[in-house]
């Protein structure tokens, strides 16, 4: 739980690393993902470097990868994840991963070369055959089975051949077949008819089975052409336009009888080479099968062994060039297991000398890590969504778990609601586990699964203030007795059956003994549900709630304050802020507070008419005035009140002036040293000589210099300033924001009041079957309205004001935000995919 | 409706504009030029240009890079974005888009008809068309012998038929009718996409008026100089000149008489920015060429489309930079490749 409180201590190392051993070392330590490592050469470009080639022969492998890849996809294989995690290979390795997996690419590219070429003579040889075959429609002798050819072209222009007239030109006629791709028909005809002035018979039928295209791999249904001319010169005309427009020509033999020869041929044609196609399909599939099974495991090998090389890119080399020298950031408590990695990576690359880790002073401020689980993760991006913490202060996040959910409950205060979301909750907790759930693609469902935890918790407090509110779908529960008796009231005043029935609404009075017999045990009495001035009590009661928990939540806020204080030694600010600080929220607010309390011990039913109001008193105190109409709560009220508002702003000056004057005067004292105490390390000189950069400005250092402290002493004076106007009149909005509380829990009990009568309440049409029936639509548009309205919609609302508490109202009271997160170096299972 | 085009612009076009403007962000700043500049090989400037937008453009390449492959990938990138423009574009915005590759198209028809003069085989020229200008016709192009057999068998049905009126002769097509044929056609297509972006009105025409009246007379310059020491006589060159231009028609008529280059220098001294135009060329072998001065004011131009919103000039600025931005990493692979480093800063930075 420590770790929750602040983030750990995180300390600027160097690491040794022997150029032999380097590359295993790295490797040990992302497996282990314990450091984060700084760029050294950040003015280098990503070609200069030094592993530029050893990254570079990584993409080439991955390169190959992708071809692999790609040809597994086009056999429709699906690649699986690799099963466990390889670990990074060393040269020796890689080399062989390089050699095996050109070596697959470039059988599997011969292969599928062969395949495509001996595809693309079938697909030839086919369409050849079609061709011949369509093509007989056209030119053959009167059609054997008397079938009406089924050309294309258009019938005005479309002579089919007379075959009388086909006989008389016999010996002039010459052909072009081919085929065309179904989009270029019309341009392709319109193009002839043009260009070739109408001496051309086209003729254009779609070919019966579709066949892939070798340019897209789509199948389509290409269609054939017979083109007959008279003349030379056109034919050329008509071979230079087919040419353009990617069509296959075949050679379209003239006599009937040779064509039947080509037929006979291209079938004993197609046969042989689907038999060596057939072959060499199956060949293809074994090299596939080999891929299938080193690919996954490959591609994680040298994801790993880029991700080594890239991290050597930011390293630097000593002097000698036999050691690499790398700067991270680390956790000082994970300095053993570095060590401990470092010693392991040595012995694995067999290196003699051992690589070492040494811590580096540095002013730098380090990254924050705070190391959450499960349960605490949720919480803590919370927290993180608003502002990463500073190195090492207090981390709002444990206080959240309870908070949290607590002023959401507040707000969604229902049994019913509060039920059902905590069961859904409870199933998401329960089934984390499967992968089902984990592995979702819907980023709204991750959203919610990330924050199951804290579902869970907004849910069982949910069902608290419920209870509390004693509301559930709207409705009172009576768990105990209610402490108002009616029958009291009516025997004290005598109601008869006629008075009952003439008087809709009756009053019960406290004062008379026996009706109100002291405070319904645990919350709202349910009587009230009945009452007439419900809401008039509940809004009063909610109202000062939300006031006295907003300022015992700003309370707590301004008191965490002091361990930073105290953390980062800045013993001054516990007197120059926290305590000004604590006197103005508490000399009026707190006494705001105290008020309330009072009224509520000191004033019962009997004395209820002449109860101040506690308004007027708390504007009096400000104007110094009181009011003769308004009697006092307590003797001496007034002098305490004035002695609270001075007091309060006394203390403004406090802390406008303080923490500035104090700095201002530290410096005036030249013989103090500067470091005692204070957060600047004692080796400041030292450590631009230390670090391996060899500019300060490499090192993005902030103002932490004490240089710049000095000069910046106008910019503490405005911070401070602006400090002070932001908390004073922050204290006041968001107390009134605070109110929130109040009118969001309000509007939830109104909605689902609404939800109730208006909807639920039709179902009950009477004690008859058709009131049965009735109920079943009735109830379902009542359960969805309630999930849709007032679980998700309500839910995220109030959601939404509770995160909205929490950073503007809690965390501004102490929480700074500026710092930025250790990322290790690591190889994440999720980042191969 | 002309003007007021804020009110309704981006009911049709909000998408694109936006989408334009993002992947302006992505056009190479003049620090990444300084490193593409400082690369030694081009493994190196792969490498620096997968830091940038391109991302992993030439990942797939096998095989050694080579210039042209870059320029094609370069090229292609520019074609995929602006084909997704124009899928997702609505009318006026499409024809406008349409009006900006009618350029490319006139380029690539008379890059054909001048390779199938020179009897190069059509497969060897089309690779060599720009991708933005192809269409499905083009590639018979090569079949026609004169320009109305051009016109009649194959451009009639694309959109360059438009402008090839002025250009029906019954000449045969030998290079110099061919190169008046571009220049012609050239000239009715920069005519009519002025009078399309005038009619726009707003912004738009605003916008695009400054552009393509420097286009067209950075086409009139280029025909003068180009045609000293040839027999176009001075008449046939003024019919050339687009008159769209801020020259129109006083300073092309000087133009139609200039005699050498001093001449077209003292009529470009008329107007301030040609005149700055003019006096940004350097006459040493290392300094900026005459082309080179006149990109940089183009690219001047196109970089200020983008201050103002709610107008179409943006994508022609874009598809333009991008050009000029394949033009400059294009240049300095060349010069990477040649390890002629002298020269390797003549790029044009874009931003």
């Amino acid at each position: 739980m420590g770790s929750l409180f602040r983030s750990e201590e995180v300390c600027l190392a160097q690491l040794f690393l022997q150029s032999a051993s380097a590359y295993s070392c790295i490797s040990e330590l992302g497996e282990r993902g314990l450091l984060e490592f700084r760029d050294l050469n950040p003015k280098v470009s990503p070609f200069q470097r030094r592993f530029v080639g050893e990254v570079r022969r990584c993409e080439d492998m991955e390169k190959t990868f992708t071809f692999l890849q790609q040809e597994l996809r086009g056999a429709g294989r699906v690649l699986g994840p690799c099963p466990e995690s390889p670990r990074a290979p060393l040269a020796r390795e890689a080399l062989r991963v390089q050699e095996q997996s050109e070596q697959l690419a470039q059988e599997l590219r011969e292969v599928t070369r062969n395949r495509s070429s001996l595809r693309g003579r079938l697909r030839d040889l086919r369409q050849y055959l079609h061709v011949l075959r369509e093509g007989q429609r056209f030119t053959s002798l009167p059609a054997p089975l008397g079938s009406p050819p089924r050309p294309r072209a258009l019938s005005d222009r479309e002579p089919i051949l007379d075959p009388s007239l086909h006989q008389h030109l016999e010996r002039k006629i010459n052909f072009v077949a081919g085929v065309i791709h179904p989009w270029r028909v019309t341009a392709f005809e319109r193009l002839l008819w043009r260009a070739c002035r109408g001496y051309l018979v086209a003729s254009f039928v779609e070919m019966p089975e579709p066949m892939e295209d070798p340019a897209t791999g789509e199948s389509v249904t290409w269609v054939i052409f017979l083109i007959s001319y008279w003349g030379e010169q056109i034919g050329q005309k008509i071979r230079k336009i087919s040419d353009c427009f990617h069509c296959q020509v075949y050679p379209y033999p003239e006599s009937e009888a040779s064509r039947e020869d080509t037929i006979t041929g291209l079938h004993s044609q197609i046969q042989d080479l689907s038999v060596v196609l057939e072959e060499t399909e199956q060949y293809l599939a074994q090299v596939l099968d080999k891929v299938a099974l080193a690919l996954p495991a490959w591609r994680v090998q040298v994801q790993k062994m880029k991700a080594i090389y890239l991290i050597l890119n930011q390293c630097s080399f000593d002097v000698t060039e036999k050691c690499l020298i790398a700067e991270v950031w680390c956790p000082v408590q994970d300095l053993t297991q570095v060590q401990d990695a470092l010693r392991q990576g040595s012995y694995q690359s067999g290196s003699s000398v051992e690589c070492f880790v040494q811590r580096v002073p540095t002013s730098e401020s380090p990254p924050t890590l705070i190391r959450t689980n499960k349960f605490t993760a949720g919480f803590q991006s919370i927290v993180d969504a608003y502002g990463v913490a500073s190195y090492q202060e207090v981390n709002p996040a444990p206080y959240a778990i309870i908070t949290f959910p607590f002023i959401f409950a507040i707000m969604f205060g229902d049994v019913g609601h509060g039920l059902l979301m905590f069961l859904f909750a409870l199933w998401m907790v329960l089934y984390e586990d499967s992968p089902r759930l984990r592995q979702g693609t819907n980023e709204i469902w991750l959203t919610f699964f990330e924050g199951r935890y804290l579902i869970l918790l907004m849910g069982a407090f949910s069902i608290y203030t419920g209870f509390i509110y004693n509301e559930c779908f709207s409705k009172a529960t009576v768990i105990f007795p209610s402490a108002w008796s009616v029958a009291t009231m009516a025997n004290h005043s005598s109601w008869s059956s006629a008075y009952l029935a003439t008087h809709p609404s009756l009053t019960l009075d406290p004062n008379v003994t026996g009706v109100f017999r002291g405070p319904y045990p645990f919350g709202i009495d349910p009587i009230w549900s009945l009452a007439t001035n419900h809401l008039n009590f509940l809004n009063s009661f909610k109202m000062k709630m939300s006031v006295v928990l907003g300022i015992v939540h700003m309370g707590f806020g301004v008191v965490l304050g002091v361990f930073n204080h105290l953390h980062f030694k800045q013993r001054h600010r516990l007197v120059l802020e926290f305590l000004p600080e604590m006197i103005f929220l508490l000399a009026l607010f707190g006494y705001l507070v105290f008020l309330i309390f009072y009224k509520w011990l000191k004033y019962s039913a009997a004395d209820s008419r002449v109860a101040p109001s506690i308004l007027i008193h708390f504007i009096d105190m400000f104007l110094f005035t009181s009011n003769v109409e308004n009697l006092p709560l307590y003797q001496g009220q007034v002098p305490v009140q004035t002695v609270l508002v001075v007091l309060a702003l006394a203390s403004v000056p406090v802390l406008l002036l303080g923490t500035p004057l104090y700095l201002w005067c530290r410096q005036r004292a030249p013989s103090r040293p500067v470091a005692t105490g204070e957060q600047e390390p004692l080796l400041d000189g030292q450590e631009a000589g230390n670090s391996v950069n060899a500019t300060k400005e490499d090192v993005e250092s902030g103002g932490h210099s004490p240089d710049a402290k000095h000069l910046d002493f106008s910019e503490i004076f405005m911070h401070q300033a602006i400090h002070t106007i932001e908390y004073c009149l922050g204290c006041v909005s968001n107390t009134a924001s605070y109110l929130r509380l109040w009118a969001l829990s309000l509007a939830h009990a109104q909605l689902s009041e609404v939800l109730w009568t208006m909807v639920m309440r039709n179902g009950f049409v009477g004690l008859s079957y058709v009131g049965g029936v009735v109920l079943v639509p009735v109830f379902a548009a009542f359960a969805v309205l309630t999930v849709a309205i007032l679980l998700v919609m309500e839910g995220l609302s109030a959601f939404l004001h509770a995160l909205r508490l929490h950073w503007v109202e809690f965390q501004n009271k102490f929480y700074v935000g500026a710092g930025y997160k250790l990322c290790p170096f690591t190889f994440a299972p999720d980042t191969w995919d | 409706m002309p003007g007021y085009s804020e009110f309704y612009f981006n009911v049709d076009h909000g998408y694109l504009e936006g989408l334009v403007r993002g992947f302006k962000a992505g056009i190479l700043k003049s620090a990444d030029y300084v490193n593409l500049a400082q690369c030694e090989t081009l493994e190196d400037l792969k490498l620096h240009l997968q830091t940038t937008d391109y991302g992993n453009f030439l990942a797939n390449e096998t095989g050694p890079l080579t210039i042209s492959t870059i320029d094609d990938k370069l090229k292609a990138k520019l074609l995929t974005e602006f084909h997704y423009f124009r899928n997702h574009a609505f009318e006026p915005l499409a024809t406008f888009l349409n009006f900006i590759t009618y350029s490319y198209m006139i380029d690539n028809v008379i890059l054909l008809i001048t390779g199938t003069l020179h009897q190069r085989p059509i497969a060897e020229l089309v690779p060599k068309c720009h991708p933005l200008g192809s269409f499905e016709q083009m590639e018979a192009v090569s079949i026609a012998s004169n320009p109305t057999e051009l016109y009649n068998a194959i451009l009639v049905d694309t959109p360059l038929a438009a402008f090839f009126q002025d250009c029906l002769s019954e000449n045969d097509l030998d290079e110099m009718n061919i190169e008046i044929m571009r220049n012609k056609l050239y000239k009715s297509y920069l005519e009519a996409f002025y009078k399309f972006c005038e009619k726009q009105g707003g912004t738009t025409a605003e916008i695009m008026r400054p552009i393509l009246e420097f286009e067209a007379d950075r086409r009139a310059f280029i025909i003068t100089i180009n045609s000293f020491g040839t027999e176009l006589s001075k008449d046939d060159r003024e019919t050339l000149y687009p008159t769209c231009g801020k020259l129109y028609p006083e300073g092309l008529h000087m133009l139609a008489n200039a005699d050498d280059y001093e001449q077209v220098k003292r009529v470009a001294e008329y107007y301030a920015e040609y005149k700055a135009v003019f006096e940004g060329v350097g006459s040493g072998s290392g300094e900026k060429t005459l082309e080179d001065a006149f990109f940089e004011h183009e690219v001047k131009m196109n970089v200020l489309a983008f201050n103002n919103q709610f107008h179409f000039g943006v994508f022609y600025a874009y598809v333009k930079l991008k050009e000029q931005e394949c033009r400059n990493i294009v240049w300095i692979a060349e010069c990477i490749s040649q390890r002629h480093r002298t020269k390797i800063n003549n790029y044009i930075p874009i931003f």
